[in-house]
C-alpha cells in the first residue's frame, strides 16, 4: 500500500473528524454548526421515527408524478414535432420561448391558477419537466443522421417500420438525457415548491428546520434528499443502459450487476470484520440483554470499511498496474474488465462513508471512548505500510494485526453492548488474534525469499525461513492452546472446545509450512489460514453463545 | 431475368435546386447481371449517378429507366449500419422491412453471416466489429434480400490497403457464385475498378459526363496476378491518362 491510496479516501474522512473535533474542542459554535456525529444521530432518529421517511416518500410521489406526467406527454410530441414540420413550427418556438422561464418564478402564478393544494406543486414540476424533455426530445430527433432514414427507405421500410426502427432508437440516447436533465430540475424545483406553503416533505423540513433552527435536523434531511437524487440518477443510468444497450458493450450488458459487484466487494472475505463483532456480542450477552441494532450496525459498518479497503486496494493496485490475474485470484473485477475503476472507486468511497457515519453515531450515542478506538485503528492502518516507520516493514505487523483484530474490535463491539473497558472481553479475544496473526504470518512466510531480496522487514525475514516456521506453529498453535488456558482460567466458557474441531486442519497446515519452501507450494498454507480463521472463529464464537444455555 | 438493360440512362441531367449541376448528358446502358464500375475524379458526380439509380435522387432532365419490379441494394462508404441494432438485425433489415417473419429473418440473417465469415458475431453491436467487418455487414445487408441490382459506393474507401484486397476478393468471389445481379460499383480508385468490374465507365470533372467507357477484357484469375497482367497495366495506364486531365482540372477547381 502506498501512500497516496490512503490520502485519496482520508481527506473526507479528515474532514468529517476535523468538523467533529472543532466542534466538540468548542472551536466552532454548536448551535449554528452541529458536528457530524449530531447529524447522522438526526439523520437515524427522523428514520427511525418515521418522520423523514414520510417526508421522502411525500417528496418522491411529487417527483414521480410531476416527472411521468410531464415527461411522458413531452416525448411524444418531442419525437412527433421531430418528425413533422408543421408540428415542429407550431412547438418548437413556443417551448424554446418558455424554456429560460425559471419555473419557480411561476409558482405564484401556479399557486393563483390551481390553489395552495398537491395539484399546483406537481404542476409545477410537470411545467419544468415537460418543456426540459420536449426539447430535448425534438433536438434528438431532428439531429439523428438522415441518412439512416435513406437507408431504411431504400430496403423498402415504410414510415411506420421506419420510425420503430430508425427514428426511435436513433433519438432514444438523446431522450433519455433529455429525461436524466430534468429529474435533475425536479429535484431541484421540488425543494423550492417545498419551502413555501407545503406542510410535509423534504424542502419543507429543511425551511421548517431553518426556523427551529434545529440545523442537525436540516442536514440530516439535505442529506436525505441529497441520496434521493443520487438513487433516482442511478435508476436512470440503469434504465439507459436497458434501453440503450448498444452503447455498452455485450459483456457489459450480460454480466447480472450483482454477480459484478460481488466479485469485486469479496464478501467472502470479511470473516476478519465479522467474527471480532460477534465474539464481543456473544461475550457481553452473558452480562446483558444485546442491544441487536447496534449489533447489527456494528456488523454493516465494520463489514463497509472491510469492503471499502479491499475496493480501494483493487483501485489503487489497478492504478499502479501490479495486479495481474496471477497476483490476485480473488479479487480484480476491474481486471475482467466488468467494471470501470471509477465505479470502484466511489464505490470504496461510499463504504467508507457508510462505515464512518455509523462509526460517528456510535460515537455520539456512547462517548468519546469508540472515538479513540477508532481514531487509533485508523492511525495504525495508516502507519501499518505508510510513513517512516511502517509497522509492516520493522516486523511488527504481525503484533499491530495481533491487537487491532482482536483485542481492540472485540472490545469495541463488547462496549457499545455494554460500556465498560472490561479485561475479561480482552482475554476472550486471544484465540481469534492468534489465527489472525497467523494469516499475515503465512503471508510472509511465503514471500519470504521476495522479501529478503527486497530488503523488506518482515518478522519471518528476520528470524528466517526455520525461526519464521517455529511462529507460525506457536500462532497456530497458540490459538488452541489459549482456548484451553482461558477455560482452564475461568475466562472462556468450556462450550467453546468445539473450536477444537478444526485442530485437524490446523494440524495440516502446519505440516505443510514445515515441509515445503516454494511461494506456491506454501499458497495453500495463507488460502487454508483464512479458511482457519473463518471456521475456527466461528466455532469459538459458537461456544460462547452456547454457553448462555449450559 | 430479361435480356434487356435493367438501367437505362438517356441524356440524363441533374442540376440540384441549389443550382449545381452535377450531371450532364449522361447516356448508359448496363447489360444485365453485368459489373460496371464508376470512376472518376471526387465530386464527379458518380455517386450521385449511384443514387439516382438507387432512386435517392431524381434526375432533372432526359429520363432513367430501371426494370420495373427490380429489386436494389445499396452497400454505402460508411457502413451506415444501424448502430442500434446486432449484426443479425442489421443484417436482415431488409428482409424485415419486407415483412417477412421474425424467425425466418433470423434464419437468413445466420445463412448470410456465416457466408461472410461473420457467425461469431450474430449477436455483437456494430460498433464492436472491424471496418472491414462492417463491411462485410453492409454486403451481407444488402444481398440478403437477393436484390437484381447492387450498388457499392466506395465501400472500401476507409478500409487499410491489406483489408480493401481482402474486400475486394471476397467481392468478386460473390460475383462469381452470381449473388450480385448486376452491379454498379463506385469507387475513384482505378486499380480498384479494374479488378472487380469488367467493364469502367469514366466521368469528367463536375458537371459529370461520360468521358470514357472501356471493357478491358482481363482473364478471371487471381487477383494478385491479375494485378500483374501486361493487359491490366495498360487498361490502367489508358484510364489514368483519361482522367489525369480532369483531376487537374478538379484541383485547379478547388483553388478557386
Amino acid at each position: 500500500m502506498q501512500q497516496n491510496r490512503w490520502l485519496s479516501w482520508l481527506s473526507p474522512l479528515l474532514l468529517l473528524v476535523l468538523w467533529e473535533g472543532a466542534v466538540q474542542a468548542g472551536i466552532l459554535n454548536r448551535i449554528f454548526v452541529p458536528p457530524p456525529s449530531e447529524v447522522v444521530v438526526a439523520l437515524v432518529d427522523g428514520l427511525v421515527d418515521g418522520s423523514l421517511v414520510a417526508d421522502v416518500v411525500v417528496s418522491s410521489e411529487r417527483i414521480a408524478l410531476g416527472f411521468l406526467i410531464g415527461a411522458i406527454p413531452a416525448t411524444l410530441l418531442g419525437i412527433w414535432s421531430g418528425l413533422n414540420r408543421t408540428v415542429y413550427y407550431l412547438v418548437r418556438p413556443l417551448a424554446t420561448m418558455l424554456y429560460p422561464v425559471p419555473k419557480i418564478a411561476l409558482l405564484p402564478l401556479v399557486i393563483v391558477v390551481l390553489g395552495i393544494g398537491e395539484v399546483s406543486k406537481i404542476a409545477t414540476v410537470a411545467m419544468s419537466v415537460f418543456l426540459m424533455v420536449v426539447i430535448h426530445t425534438i433536438g434528438g430527433v431532428m439531429q439523428v443522421d438522415r441518412r439512416y432514414f435513406e437507408v431504411g427507405r431504400l430496403y423498402g421500410a415504410n414510415q411506420r417500420t421506419l420510425f420503430r426502427t430508425v427514428a426511435l432508437p436513433a433519438s432514444l440516447p438523446a431522450i433519455i438525457e433529455g429525461w436524466k436533465l430534468a429529474m435533475g430540475f425536479a429535484l431541484t424545483l421540488i425543494v423550492g415548491v417545498e419551502f413555501v406553503g407545503a406542510s410535509n416533505g423534504i424542502g419543507y423540513r429543511i425551511w421548517q428546520s431553518y426556523e427551529l433552527y434545529a440545523i442537525a435536523d436540516m442536514m440530516a434531511a439535505v442529506c436525505l434528499i441529497a441520496a434521493l437524487g443520487w438513487v433516482l440518477t442511478v435508476g436512470l443510468d440503469e434504465m439507459e443502459r436497458l434501453l440503450v444497450p448498444w452503447r455498452h458493450t455485450i459483456k457489459e450488458s450480460r454480466m447480472p450487476l450483482v454477480q459484478k459487484w460481488w466479485g469485486a466487494v469479496r464478501p467472502w472475505s470479511y470473516t476478519a470484520a465479522i467474527v471480532p463483532v460477534l465474539l464481543g456480542a456473544a461475550v457481553a450477552a452473558h452480562e446483558v440483554t444485546l442491544n441487536w441494532l447496534w449489533l447489527a450496525l456494528a456488523l454493516v459498518g465494520s463489514i463497509a470499511i472491510q469492503g471499502g479497503t479491499n475496493l480501494m486496494n483493487d483501485y489503487y493496485d489497478y492504478k499502479k498496474g501490479t495486479d495481474t490475474p496471477a497476483v490476485k485470484g480473488t479479487g480484480g473485477a476491474l481486471l475482467r474488465g466488468d467494471m470501470t475503476p471509477e465505479q470502484i472507486f466511489w464505490a470504496g468511497i461510499i463504504a467508507f462513508a457508510v462505515g464512518s457515519a455509523i462509526g460517528l453515531y456510535f460515537v455520539y450515542a456512547t462517548g468519546p471512548f469508540i472515538l479513540w478506538l477508532g481514531l487509533c485503528s485508523v492511525a495504525v492502518g495508516y502507519f501499518y505500510t505508510a510513513g517512516p516507520f511502517a509497522l509492516a516493514y520493522v516486523g511488527l505487523g504481525e503484533l499491530a494485526v495481533f491487537i487491532f483484530m482482536g483485542p481492540v474490535m472485540v472490545l469495541g463491539s463488547y462496549y457499545l453492548q455494554q460500556p465498560v473497558i472490561a479485561l475479561p472481553a480482552i482475554w476472550a479475544a486471544l484465540p481469534v488474534s492468534f489465527v489472525v496473526a497467523a494469516i499475515l504470518h503465512a503471508n510472509n512466510l511465503r514471500d519470504i525469499d521476495t522479501d529478503i531480496i527486497n530488503h523488506k522487514r518482515t518478522l519471518a525475514t528476520m528470524l528466517g525461513r526455520s525461526g519464521a516456521r517455529v511462529e507460525f506453529y506457536v500462532l497456530v498453535g497458540g490459538a488452541f492452546v489459549s482456548v484451553l488456558v482461558l477455560i482452564a482460567l475461568g475466562l472462556a466458557p468450556w462450550p467453546t472446545l468445539i473450536s477444537f474441531a478444526m485442530a485437524p486442519l490446523a494440524w495440516r497446515l502446519m505440516r505443510t509450512a514445515a515441509t515445503e519452501e516454494a511461494a506456491e507450494k506454501l499458497h495453500p498454507v495463507l488460502r487454508g489460514s483464512a479458511v482457519l480463521h473463518m471456521r475456527f472463529g466461528m466455532l469459538y464464537v459458537i461456544g460462547w453463545v452456547i454457553a448462555l444455555w449450559v | 431475368m430479361q435480356s434487356t438493360s435493367p438501367i437505362v440512362f438517356e441524356r440524363v441531367g441533374l442540376t440540384y435546386p441549389t443550382g449545381v449541376t452535377a450531371l450532364t448528358d449522361i447516356t448508359l446502358s448496363i447489360a444485365p447481371r453485368s459489373a460496371v464500375a464508376l470512376v472518376g475524379p471526387s465530386g464527379c458526380g458518380k455517386t450521385t449517378l449511384l443514387r439516382t439509380i438507387a432512386g435517392l435522387e431524381q434526375v432533372s432532365t432526359g429520363t432513367l429507366t430501371v426494370a420495373a419490379g427490380a429489386t436494389r441494394a445499396m452497400v454505402f462508404q460508411s457502413g451506415l449500419l444501424f448502430p442500434w441494432m446486432s449484426v443479425a438485425d442489421n443484417i436482415s433489415y431488409g428482409l424485415m422491412a419486407r415483412g417477412m417473419p421474425a424467425l425466418q429473418c433470423r434464419d437468413r440473417a445466420r445463412h448470410w453471416a456465416e457466408r461472410m465469415g461473420l457467425q461469431r458475431f450474430v449477436d455483437a453491436y456494430p460498433h464492436q466489429l472491424s471496418g472491414g467487418m462492417q463491411q462485410r455487414v453492409g454486403i451481407a445487408r444488402a444481398l440478403a434480400i437477393e436484390p437484381d441490382i447492387v450498388l457499392f459506393d466506395e465501400p472500401f474507401a476507409a478500409l487499410d490497403a491489406q483489408t480493401r484486397l481482402l474486400m475486394q476478393e471476397l467481392v468478386c468471389d460473390l460475383q462469381r457464385q452470381g449473388v450480385c445481379g448486376t452491379m454498379v460499383f463506385v469507387t475513384h480508385a482505378i486499380d480498384e475498378a479494374l479488378i472487380v468490374a469488367d467493364r469502367i465507365i469514366v466521368m469528367s470533372a463536375r458537371p459529370g459526363r461520360i468521358i470514357a467507357d472501356v471493357t478491358p477484357q482481363l482473364p478471371d484469375v487471381p487477383i494478385a496476378q491479375k494485378r500483374a497482367l501486361p493487359a491490366f497495366t495498360q487498361a490502367f495506364a489508358d484510364i489514368w491518362a483519361q482522367i489525369r486531365s480532369e483531376v487537374e482540372l478538379q484541383m485547379h477547381e478547388e483553388v478557386r
